[in-house]
C-alpha cells in the first residue's frame, strides 16, 4: 500500500534535496531522536545557521521526516511501497536508499512508541478477599449470613485505585466460574492473534455480578 | 501433584526451579537467609548487607538473589498461611528436589517463627474502614441564641478511620445527646456480649 503524500508535505520535504547527503543523514538520526524523546527547540535554532537556510525549513524538514516514518511504521509498508512513495518527492537514488535504509533500522522502535499512544484502561494489579459470617445486627439476631468481601486494586499508568466489592457465595462462584471460562477464551483468542497485539491483560470483572460495599456499615 | 503447602494445588513452576539455585548455597548460609527474608516478611526489615554477604560464596548474581528471597517468601508465607506443620513441609520440600540439610534449616526457621508469621498475616488480613483513633469530650450547654436556659449535656466523639478504598485516614466529629448516647451505649454493649461469646 501506497503512501499518500501531501503537497504540503511533499513541500517540506524538498527541503531534504536541498542539502548534503550528511545533513539528510543527520536530520534522520535527529528525527528518530525527536520520536523517542520529544522535540527539541534548540536544534531549530542552531541548524540553520550552521546550513545557511531559512529556520522554517529546518524545522518543516525535521517535522515533514517524522511524519513520513510515523505514517510509514504506523501501515508497516513494504520496501518496494515505502521507494515508490517516495519517488514522487523525485530524489536522488542515493537519498532514496538513505530514507529507505532510515525506516527500516528504526522500524520496529517506532512501532513500539505508537503502541503505547493508544488508550487504555485501568488495569488488575492484585486482589485481597476475605471470607465473613454475619451473625448478628442491630435490627436482627441470630443469623448465619456468609459473604466475601474483595478488594480490587488497579493501576493505571502511575496511579493506583481500589474498588471494594461485596458478594454472596453463591454469586460469588459464578462469577469465578465465567471468570476462569472467559479467561481460557481470552488465552485462546491471545494464542491465535498476530504477536503484534499487545500482551497486556484487560481486566475481566463483570460488575452486574457484584455490588459495591456501600451496605457494608449498614 | 498437590501440596499442602500449595494450599492444596500444584507448586507453581518458579518455584521448582528456584530450588537448584537455593541448592547452590551451603545449608547453613540458607538457615540465615531464611532468618533474613522471615524478618521481612514480619516488617523488622531486611538487611541486604548481610544477604549479599551470605550469597557472596555461592556467586549469586543479583537475579539469583532476588529469586531465592523470593522463593523463601513464597514458601514461608504459603506454608503459614495454610497451617502446614513443619515435618509435612519438610517433606514436602524434599520431593520438590531440596536437600535434606537445606530443608530441615528451613523447617526449624519455620517452626520458630510460625506462629509469629500467622500473626502478621493475621493483621495485614482485608479489613476496611479501620478505626484508627477514638477521642470523647463531654460538655454542658448553658445557654444559645435559641434558647436562654439550655441546660443540657451532650457527648463529642471524633472518631479516626480508614477510608476503604483510599487507605487515607478520615476524621468525623459527631456530638450526640444525652438520650441518644444511652441507645448508642446500650446497643455496643449488646455487641460486645456477643464479641465475648465468640472470643
Amino acid at each position: 500500500m501506497l503512501l499518500v503524500l501531501s503537497e504540503e508535505h511533499k513541500e517540506h520535504l524538498g527541503f531534504l534535496s536541498e542539502v548534503d547527503p550528511a545533513v539528510v543523514g543527520e536530520s534522520g538520526r535527529i528525527a528518530v531522536e525527536f520520536l523517542k524523546k520529544g522535540s527539541n527547540p534548540k536544534i531549530y535554532e542552531g541548524a540553520p545557521r550552521k546550513l545557511n537556510v531559512w529556520s522554517g525549513s529546518v524545522q518543516h524538514g525535521l517535522e515533514g521526516l517524522m511524519y513520513l516514518l510515523t505514517e510509514s511504521c504506523k501501515l508497516t509498508i513494504s520496501e518496494e511501497d515505502f521507494q515508490d512513495s517516495v519517488l514522487v518527492l523525485g530524489f536522488s537514488e542515493e537519498l532514496t536508499e538513505l530514507l529507505l535504509q532510515l525506516y527500516l533500522e528504526n522500524r520496529k522502535e517506532i512501532r513500539q512508541i505508537l503502541s503505547k499512544l493508544a488508550p487504555s484502561l485501568p488495569h488488575y494489579h492484585s486482589l485481597e478477599w476475605r471470607l465473613d459470617v454475619q451473625l448478628s445486627s442491630r435490627p436482627l439476631r441470630h443469623q448465619l449470613k456468609p459473604t466475601v468481601t474483595l478488594k480490587l486494586h488497579l493501576e493505571d499508568g502511575a496511579r493506583r485505585s481500589a474498588r471494594v466489592l461485596q458478594t454472596d457465595p453463591p454469586r460469588c462462584s459464578i462469577s469465578l466460574t465465567s471468570w476462569s471460562e472467559r479467561s481460557q477464551s481470552s488465552r485462546a483468542a491471545t494464542a491465535a492473534a498476530s504477536s503484534t497485539t499487545s500482551n497486556r491483560s484487560t481486566p475481566l470483572y463483570d460488575t452486574t455480578a457484584v455490588h459495591s460495599g456501600s451496605d457494608l456499615f449498614a | 501433584m498437590r501440596f499442602r503447602f500449595c494450599g492444596d494445588l500444584d507448586c507453581p513452576d518458579w518455584v521448582l526451579a528456584e530450588m537448584s539455585t537455593l541448592a547452590r548455597m551451603s545449608s547453613v548460609k540458607m538457615k540465615l537467609l531464611c532468618v533474613q527474608v522471615i524478618k521481612d516478611l514480619l516488617d523488622e526489615g531486611i538487611d541486604y548487607d548481610k544477604v549479599s554477604k551470605l550469597t557472596s560464596d555461592a556467586k549469586f548474581e543479583s537475579g539469583d538473589i532476588k529469586a531465592s528471597i523470593a522463593v523463601l517468601s513464597f514458601i514461608l508465607s504459603s506454608a503459614a498461611k495454610h497451617d502446614v506443620d513443619s515435618d509435612s513441609l519438610s517433606s514436602e520440600l524434599q520431593q520438590l528436589g531440596l536437600p535434606k540439610e537445606h530443608t530441615t534449616g528451613l523447617c526449624k526457621s519455620y517452626e520458630d517463627k510460625h506462629s509469629a508469621l500467622q500473626e502478621k498475616l493475621r493483621e495485614i488480613s482485608l479489613r476496611l474502614g479501620r478505626l484508627e483513633a477514638v477521642n470523647w469530650r463531654v460538655d454542658y450547654t448553658l445557654s444559645s441564641s435559641e434558647l436562654k436556659q439550655v441546660n443540657e449535656p451532650t457527648v463529642q466523639l471524633k472518631l479516626q478511620a480508614q477510608d476503604p478504598e483510599t487507605d487515607s485516614t478520615q476524621t468525623t466529629v459527631v456530638s450526640i445527646t444525652a438520650d441518644k448516647f444511652r441507645v448508642l451505649l446500650t446497643e455496643l454493649k449488646q455487641a460486645q456480649t456477643m464479641m465475648n461469646a465468640l472470643q
